[in-house]
């Protein structure tokens, strides 16, 4: 801050020295003050957004893995899955972040969070959930992807180059700010990369070890995280985990590191609870409308009633 | 009173957790069998790696399973599922695939995968969406305790000796 005002108080100074046509003077001067800000890069500056900015990228992103899948229409699934959710957070580094929490419309089986506390599951997911602890274990897995700043690191490295001001556009102008704009672009862009290609593998490890503490700390088993981890060492079906498993390391590896991490430290916490009848009715896929063909029962007799 | 056994059976599959009949795993080390979901619990016998087991019920960091003729416990961690052709819960794959990006076309299905990302657009009205579903801390307090959730102290964990 105090930087280049105090380089602007010695520029304005020298121009009232030399009395040519003031306007034109600091015409050139805003130029070349304009350029200076404009070629400044944001280097390390993502790691040190405040979290109000933080919320704003988070946001966008959400809005872009959103608009790859809508959220579903069940009022009761999304309630039930932000109470969980918010009661997770609670118990993890940030619990003061605005946490969101939204089932999205995939019959995949995969989980996403983006900065500033926006969680999103699939559909496909949910539904395959043994428990409401497996649940949590998802949730609390995402949700210190999210209090470590996983995705912000990430980020950093690939818009380390952009313009700083430009970001700063992006920050202090809601809409409509080309310079803004531009930011938003390469925002959009790599974070495209990062939810494809997946955040790097210590990242995930950590947010595993996190994930269970937090189930613990919530008063869940903190099983239901390697139990989900199970689920995945049988995956070969390619269409529905396909983008999960490729962005993940091997379930067996996280389940491996998962197990000497853990060892027998959680053993003696009393009364964790596995799951939760309320749950357990929410994740039933809705009964067919027809019952399944089944043989038909012999038809009737003609002639012999009974008197 | 055939009524009250047939809601008590219905009551207790609605609750169970789910789907474990067709569950097979195989061990991943050499471990024990025990008796009972505890690590001081008797032991039946050794599990060799990469055995056999077909998946009984859960409870915890404990599995239930059936191993070489045996009922026990073993520990979760030490188990990895079957790897199965289909998933485990096993729902129908009506979807077909086309080309190298493995993009779902067809039969309502919707899979969510790299394609979907790359191409997809901000969708802010979606966004506003998810902002409204967010609840406060207090109903987030009053549902751990209606459902008893006990909370505890627990430390976090430094990374284990790396397998």
């Amino acid at each position: 801050m105090i930087g280049p005002a105090r380089v602007l108080g010695l520029l304005l100074g020298g121009a009232a020295l030399v009395a040519t046509p003031a306007a034109a003077q600091f015409g050139a001067i805003d130029s070349i003050i304009g350029k200076a800000q404009s070629a400044q890069r944001i280097g390390d500056g993502l790691r040190k957004i405040n979290e109000q900015e933080e919320i704003k990228i988070g946001g966008d992103l959400a809005a872009m893995l959103l608009g790859a899948a809508p959220l579903i229409a069940d009022p009761a699934k999304q309630r039930h899955l932000n109470t969980l959710g918010r009661w997770l957070a609670l118990h993890s580094e940030r619990p003061g972040l605005p946490w969101k929490f939204g089932i999205i419309d995939s019959d995949d089986f995969n989980a996403f969070s983006t900065p500033g506390g926006y969680v999103l599951v699939t559909r496909g997911l949910f539904e395959r959930m043994r428990s409401e602890s497996e649940l949590a274990g998802v949730l609390t897995h995402e949700i210190a992807h999210v209090a470590r700043r996983h995705h912000l690191a990430a980020l950093q490295q690939s818009l380390r180059n952009q313009s700083l001001s430009e970001m700063r556009s992006y920050f202090s102008v809601s809409t409509g700010s080309s310079i803004g704009d531009r930011f938003s672009g390469a925002l959009l862009s790599a974070g495209k990369d990062l939810y494809a290609r997946g955040l790097d593998k210590d990242d995930e490890y950590e947010a595993d070890r996190i994930g269970v503490v937090i189930a613990a700390r919530a008063g869940y088993s903190p099983w239901g995280l390697p139990g989900v981890l199970q689920t995945l060492t049988a995956t070969t079906d390619e269409s529905k985990y396909g983008l999960h498993n490729r962005t993940h390391p091997l379930p067996l590896d996280r389940l491996a590191r998962l197990d000497a991490a853990m060892g027998t430290r959680f053993d003696s916490l009393p009364d964790l609870v596995d799951d939760l009848p309320g749950f357990a009715a929410l994740r039933k896929p809705p009964a067919p409308l027809a019952a399944p063909p089944g043989p038909k029962p012999p038809p009737a007799k003609p002639g012999r009633r009974r008197p | 009173m055939h009524c009250a056994r047939v809601f008590l059976l219905a009551a207790a599959l609605l609750f169970a957790p789910a789907a474990l009949a067709s569950e097979r795993g195989l061990t991943i080390r050499a471990g024990d069998l025990y008796a009972e979901p505890f690590s001081d619990a008797k032991k039946l016998g050794a599990l060799t790696p990469n055995q056999p087991v077909t998946i009984v019920e859960r409870r915890g960091g404990w599995v239930s399973v059936e191993a070489g003729g045996q009922r026990g416990w073993v520990r979760l961690l030490n188990l990895r599922l079957e790897p199965a052709a289909k998933p485990p819960a096993g729902r129908s794959t009506a979807a077909l695939r086309t080309g190298s990006t493995g993009r779902t076309v067809a039969t309502g299905v919707k899979g969510l995968d790299e394609a979907d990302i790359r191409s997809a657009a901000l969708d802010h009205a979606q966004l506003a969406r998810l902002e409204q579903l967010g609840v406060g801390d207090d109903a987030a307090k009053q549902y751990g305790s209606a459902n008893k959730l006990k909370e505890s102290k627990v430390a976090y964990l430094k990374p284990g000796k790396a397998p």
